[in-house]
């Protein structure tokens, strides 16, 4: 025996090319919906791992950085104890201690002024950075002082190769101001101007040449990899910047990194307007199917009224038709989406379309591999749904005010 | 007895563009349990307008319209609804069946308004289509019908709900004489075996022969 679901169904289908076109458009809404839900989830994920491991989730800094260009005011004294006391905090973060250097690069023949940076990175963090960056050679090891890592494009200016000498010279610091280096190894970063400027040692050998016992920075990498886990690192911070002195201060990559933080914030509501206009277009075809299947009924609902359906039912009917309507597409739209993006969980390569170097440069992967959260398919499903009930908003209002001795006189 | 339905006083004048066209001018009608009662006029004397009227499909101008004692003229929309699912059956000129629904489910389709189970409505709806002959056509939709057989389907609607009377407007208009007067019967017979109450308009003079009371209207006015 039938019911208003099964009736409903029944009258979807009555202009089988009409709901088609319909629930086809929501169908695609959905399917786009997810993939780029999906797509942009991925780069989100991406941009956000590149960029906390180039910087760390926190930071510790000199308090008013930003206000200090003088290399003695940038230095946090006594960085080892600094960071003893965060480690005592527990919180599983592994951390980098960096210190910077303005200095001068000389070969044989040319000279260039660099940022020198020394680091002492975990074991884990070091091989990241050498997967990603290394291009040749391999990079001074801890505590080695008398190695240097330089970009690709500064070794050649400088015309020096792997094993050459290099001299390195930081005059006014505390440290020895002047040492040489053995060339061991080049690195290849995404910006080319960091490529050309910057020059790696160990923190020790920085240290020695500059700045003893000192950092400009220390990192906090914690285990997140994903951006939607990033919201408890407020929490963290304020435990942490507790630990720290008055001159010192504690950054979210955030705040360390605003552009990009505000790039990724857009992410997701730009793709929320984009399927909020894809919806909108679908919106408008069921819209026209439901009004138009009102319009050629509209004798059959005065007869459903005279027989005694009152407004509310009549508008649950007009609604239920139209989220059947929606329901079909987002099903067939849904699977499919999901299949597509079951298929590329895998990765695949962006830099095949757009070039590895033009990605990296805004902080993007290189390869995406797409992956759904259950907020991604509940936002697309809540999408749908609402389409369904807003597109037949109007009509279901109308067909709730029909008179039924007009409607049963009216003729499509 | 009480009358399931009355009107007092009635009228009902229609508006169009400020010119007036009244309808009907003060009708007072008792239709009593049981009867089967024919309206009776030429076209265009008000017996669609007083059958819509009596069961709430319309709002008079002035006068009352009673179902068992109570006064339903001034119900709201949503309330005039629900007493015509409960109480008054309905058969129109045009069939005006579900297409999408087969003979048995548009037979049962008040039921389902009503909100009854899936069981007692089958049950209800194959008896009732079964007291019009109609049983054997009850999984064929509307379109794989005769004029004669949609309106039995239509008859066996309004029966299945059990009302406590069935308005019909003109229900043998679109059919032939045959079938008109073959459907009329089968209302009659309702009418003595089950006691159901009949009230419907027909301008067909053949008809009113099997009838036990005729009201005659003529110019929205009851004349005999």
């Amino acid at each position: 025996m039938f019911n208003l679901f099964s009736l409903s169904w029944r009258n979807i289908w009555r202009h089988r090319g009409r709901s088609l076109l319909s629930a086809g458009a929501v169908g695609f809404a959905v399917f786009f919906t997810l993939v780029y839900l999906s797509f942009l989830g991925s780069m989100e994920n991406g941009m956000y791992n590149n960029l906390t491991q180039s910087v760390g989730h926190l930071q510790v800094r000199v308090a008013d950085y930003r206000e200090k260009h003088e290399f003695p005011d940038l230095l946090i004294p006594k960085a080892e104890e600094v960071k003893a006391g965060l480690e005592r905090a527990q919180t599983g973060a592994q951390m980098v201690v960096a210190l910077e250097v303005p200095a001068l690069v000389a070969g044989e023949n040319r000279s260039r002024g660099i940022l020198l940076i020394g680091d002492e990175r975990p074991p884990g963090l070091r091989e990241k950075f050498a997967r990603q960056y290394l291009a040749g050679g391999q990079l001074p090891a801890s505590g080695d002082l008398e190695s240097i890592a330089l970009g690709a494009s500064l070794a050649k200016a400088l015309k020096v190769r792997l094993g050459d000498p290099v001299y390195v010279y930081a005059p006014g610091t505390e440290g020895r101001g002047a040492a040489a280096y053995r060339l061991v190894g080049l690195l290849k970063f995404p910006d080319s101007g960091l490529e050309a400027r910057s020059a790696f040692t160990s923190l020790a050998a920085a240290q020695e040449l500059a700045a003893p016992g000192s950092a400009t920075r220390i990192e906090l990498h914690f285990p997140f990899t994903r951006y939607s886990q990033d919201a408890g690192l407020a929490t963290l911070q304020s435990q942490l910047a507790a630990r720290l002195g008055k001159n010192l201060t504690l950054e979210t990559w955030r705040q360390a990194n605003p552009a990009i933080a505000q790039i990724l914030q857009l992410l997701t509501p730009l793709v929320l307007i984009f399927a909020g206009i894809f919806f909108g277009l679908a919106g408008l075809l069921v819209v026209n199917t439901i009004y138009l299947s009102l319009l050629e009924r509209t004798r059959e609902f005065g007869v459903i009224v005279a027989l005694g359906a009152g407004p509310a039912k009549v508008t649950r009917m007009v609604l239920l038709e139209s989220l059947l309507l929606c329901g079909a597409g987002a099903i067939i739209g849904g699977v499919l989406g999901l299949l597509l993006v079951a298929s590329l969980s895998g990765g695949f390569s962006l830099g095949a379309l757009y070039g590895q170097t033009s990605l990296s440069v805004f902080g993007l992967p290189e390869t995406i591999y797409l992956s759904l959260r259950p907020a991604d398919i509940l936002i697309t499903l809540v999408f749908a749904l609402a389409t369904g009930l807003l597109a037949a908003w109007w009509p279901a209002r109308v067909a709730a005010r029909l008179e039924p001795v007009e409607a049963m006189r009216f003729a499509a | 007895m009480n009358p399931v339905l009355s009107v007092k006083n009635l009228t009902k004048t229609y508006k169009v563009d400020s010119v007036e066209t009244p309808a009907l001018g003060g009708v007072n009608l008792e239709v009593r349990r049981g009867e089967f009662t024919a309206l009776a006029g030429p076209s265009g004397s008000g017996k669609s307008t007083l059958l819509h009227l009596m069961g709430g499909l319309d709002k008079p101008s002035s006068g009352e319209v009673w179902l068992e004692g109570s006064r339903i003229d001034g119900l709201s929309k949503a309330q005039l609804a629900d007493l015509r699912l409960w109480n008054i059956g309905f058969v129109f000129q045009a069939y005006n069946l579900i297409p999408v629904l087969t003979a048995l489910e548009n037979a049962a389709f008040v039921l389902e308004l009503r909100g009854e189970a899936p069981s007692l409505r089958e049950s209800k709806a194959s008896k009732a289509l079964e007291t019009l002959g109609m049983l054997e056509y009850a999984a064929r939709r509307p379109n794989q019908l005769s004029g004669g057989q949609q309106q039995r389907v239509a008859v066996a609607r309004a029966l299945a709900a059990q009302p406590k009377i069935i308005l019909a407007d003109e229900p043998t208009a679109n059919l032939d004489s045959k079938t008109g007067l073959a459907l009329i019967e089968h209302m009659r017979r309702l009418n003595h075996e089950q006691g159901v109450t009949f009230l419907f308009s027909t301008h067909d003079p053949r008809l009113l022969e099997r009838v036990d009371r005729i009201v005659r209207l003529e110019d929205g006015q009851i004349v005999a």
